[in-house]
């Protein structure tokens, strides 16, 4: 595939989540003619969402995964995140598997459908701080970032007005705010909390989500505020929270210049080493088993942050296992997620004659307060979030008959409950490769992970169990109790690194515009950039990140 | 609002016309491999098998409703909850999980056969409760476990089935708004999630 004069497409987009849709919305909106591959099966816009706004009773099997079912082909995402209604959205673990040895245990949570994991996002959305991108360099830890804050501050405006983000303005040093719509409110427990946590523990904060949830209508892009359904995993016809197929993927099409074809599983990039250009993409239709090598000048590589590493160390020369993209022998390294699964929550006193009416998506937030400017002497670098709420559940069964049932129409005080989310650091040995002899039903090596939390991320989560129960105890809940399960590197679903940026080509696989040292028409803007992960939820950033390499990309081609 | 569906199903050497590039022996090869790789549905309509005798299926029947009864609203019966517990034995769940059930069930039994003189699904609606506090109390071999896990596949019934969402509790399927400090006095039912 040499002759450039065949060419029907200007750019092919690989992948169509977060950072994909963006990418085809940004080239196709710029003139470009546009061709967007996902692996997974098409999802239109609602007539796509089978089971949106349906009860329980009008779900397979109650909507409850069936175990036998859950064990055999959703074994990664039975963590809670798949449900019948939502499958369709999932990748089957059963047909596209990875790999790990024992000890280093990855969840590798994958999407199965058009839109990625934009379609099952938890949504929420914040911007990195200036810290962020300076504690590498700090701190002499490997991976220092080659952009800074003020290089995507006017990218995250641009993002956060297109989409629509919903928080408070709270002019906090580590949290810089957002173009934000009005937050989704607290709740009367919620506030109750804010005022004693605060006083309590002076420069911490409890403040309201920063959520792609709307809340007020975008007419211009079809799109209606949130209605408190909270069933946003099921897909959302009123576009109320950002989506590809809500947002990025209508827009993409209204220019006339997208062709999306969906069940096309990319292989490997093919390469001209002496141009040192990328010259195809090479994928199989997942419906016939057809492999075909399509070409453009310019490709965006956006199949997420560890499928992205896989199709870039599956694009080799004939005989050899060294991936053209990895002079810099970086590539596949330098792998993290976020730590999580520390769980805090109590009873809070009072109150009990208001509840909530509506089911509000997100929470509240208590934002990073560890740390910040520098190591403090608590025993670890960086810090930590929580992601919380308070609600009041239905009371539990006592014993049965009329009693119970009748005793379950009343609701339980308020209780609030909240999980922390830590940063991890870049550790050079935390790798993936592709498998010495499995290969998957394409024929593509299988992934396998050897990524491992180490001790300053476990030091990390123990000061969140231990600071999580003193604020709430502090703040005057009742029965609080916390909680910690197995840390599985994956399991947060924040995976990201593997194909870093950085200055030197020596020691990075991209440069700070997301673009390949050794192909300058590859842009990578998905997860696999991220040199380190912060601790806030990261999909802000893709989208920001994406937008100012799609606009760079631009300008260099017509240079 | 342009939809490019017809070209995205058209097939992708329709697609890409002459400049499209197949090396046909690893595309039959992938083929092959693809073929069969169908992801499995999830079974509805009536269980695939029968789970109980019809003994056991009028005991359960009868101690469901015992578990929720029909008070100003539906109970476990009306809404449908044995017929969930079997076809959940039946296709959702591994056949070990039906053991215990069936177990408990035939424990019950022999304990009404002892102290009623009577089959379980033939006692008195008092006599049922008498041998559900039994289980629930362990006073029945294996009692306490079988009865928390009997318990909850009645409430996992009962409350997602229609009248559990829509009559018992509340269903706001389009709320529309948020209140973060409503009026629990203005709460007529639980909402149902």
């Amino acid at each position: 595939m040499q002759t450039a004069s065949t060419n029907r497409f200007d750019a092919i987009v690989i992948g169509s989540g977060i950072s994909g849709g963006y990418a085809a919305k940004e080239l196709t909106e710029k003139g470009l003619k546009v061709l967007m591959l996902d692996r997974g099966v098409m999802v239109e816009h609602s007539e796509g969402y089978d089971y949106e706004g349906k009860p329980a009773f009008e779900v397979p099997a109650r909507n409850r995964m069936p175990e036998p079912l859950r064990d055999s082909d959703y074994f990664i995402a039975k963590h809670g995140y798949v449900a019948p209604s939502s499958r369709k959205f999932y990748n089957d673990d059963r047909l596209n598997p990875y790999a790990y040895d024992e000890g280093s245990k990855f969840y590798w949570i994958r999407p199965g459908a058009v839109g990625g994991k934009s379609l099952i996002w938890g949504r929420w959305s914040f911007r990195w701080a200036e810290e962020d991108f300076t504690a590498n360099k700090r701190e002499g830890i490997d991976g220092v970032w080659p952009i800074g804050y003020d290089d995507l501050a006017p990218w995250y405006s641009t993002v956060e007005k297109y989409i629509g983000v919903s928080g408070s303005r709270e002019n906090l040093p580590y949290l810089p705010d957002s173009e934000f719509m009005p937050p989704m409110p607290m709740n009367v427990a919620e506030k109750w909390l804010k005022q004693r946590l605060e006083s309590k523990f002076p420069g911490r904060k409890l403040i309201n989500t920063r959520l792609s949830n709307i809340t007020v209508d975008k007419p211009e892009q079809n799109r209606t505020k949130c209605q408190h359904r909270n069933q946003c995993g099921n897909g959302c016809s009123f576009g109320a929270y950002f989506s590809t197929q809500a947002v990025t993927l209508p827009a993409a099409r209204a220019t006339g210049r997208l062709t999306l074809q969906s069940d096309a599983v990319v292989t490997n990039l093919e390469y001209d080493s002496k141009a040192k250009r990328v010259t195809g993409v090479r994928y199989i239709d997942a419906k016939t088993g057809q492999a075909q090598v399509v070409n453009a000048n310019l490709v965006f590589l956006c199949a997420s942050a560890m499928g992205s590493v896989q199709v870039l160390m599956n694009s080799r020369a004939p005989g050899s296992e060294k991936s053209w993209f990895d002079n810099s022998g970086t590539l596949g390294r330098y792998v993290m997620d976020h730590i999580f699964r520390v769980g805090v929550s109590g009873e809070i006193p009072g109150m009990t004659d208001l509840i909530e009416y509506g089911r509000r998506p997100g929470g509240v937030y208590i934002p990073r307060f560890r740390n910040i400017g520098g190591e403090e002497g608590v025993g670890f670098k960086r810090g930590y979030g929580y992601q919380g709420s308070a609600s009041r559940s239905p009371m539990p069964p006592v014993g049965f008959g009329a009693e119970m049932k009748h005793g379950m129409r009343k609701y339980a005080p308020w209780r609030f409950d909240m999980g922390a989310f830590g940063e991890c650091l870049p550790y050079k040995d935390n790798r993936v490769s592709l498998h010495a002899s499995k290969v998957d039903r394409f024929g593509v090596p299988l992934m396998k992970f050897d990524v491992t939390f180490r001790e300053n991320e476990l030091k990390m989560m123990a000061d969140a169990k231990a600071q999580g129960e003193a604020m709430l105890k502090a703040a005057g809940l009742t029965n609080v109790t916390s909680g910690e399960s197995e840390h599985v590197p994956g399991d947060a679903i924040h995976e990201m690194g593997g194909a870093r940026m950085g200055a030197d080509p020596r020691n990075s696989v991209l440069n700070g515009f997301s673009q390949a040292h050794d192909a300058p028409n590859l842009y990578i803007t998905d997860g696999a950039q991220m040199a380190s992960v912060s601790c806030v939820n990261p999909s802000l950033t893709f989208m920001a990140l994406t937008a100012r390499a799609a606009d760079h990309a631009v300008k260099q081609m017509r240079a | 609002m342009i939809i490019d569906r017809r070209t995205a199903l058209a097939g992708v050497a329709a697609m890409f016309g002459a400049g499209a590039f197949a090396p046909i022996a690893r595309a039959a090869a992938t083929a092959a491999q693809t073929k069969g790789a169908v992801i499995p549905g999830i079974s509805e309509g009536p269980p695939s098998v029968a789970v109980f005798t019809p003994a056991q299926r009028a005991l359960l029947t009868a101690l469901s409703e015992r578990v929720i009864p029909t008070t100003d609203t539906p109970g476990a019966i009306a809404a449908g909850v044995p017929q969930y517990i079997e076809k959940l034995l039946a296709d959702w769940s591994y056949t070990k999980e039906r053991e215990p059930v069936i177990a408990g069930l035939d424990a019950i039994d022999k304990r009404s056969m002892a102290d009623f003189k009577v089959a379980g699904a033939k006692a008195t609606a008092k006599q049922q409760d008498a041998l559900l506090t039994l289980a629930m109390n362990g006073q029945i071999p294996g009692g306490k476990d079988w009865f928390e896990a009997f318990r909850q596949l009645v409430i996992t019934g009962y409350y997602t089935s229609e009248i559990g969402i829509t009559q018992e509790r509340e269903y706001l399927p389009v709320p529309g708004e948020y209140n973060g400090a409503f009026p629990y006095s203005q709460v007529n039912k639980v909402y149902s999630s």
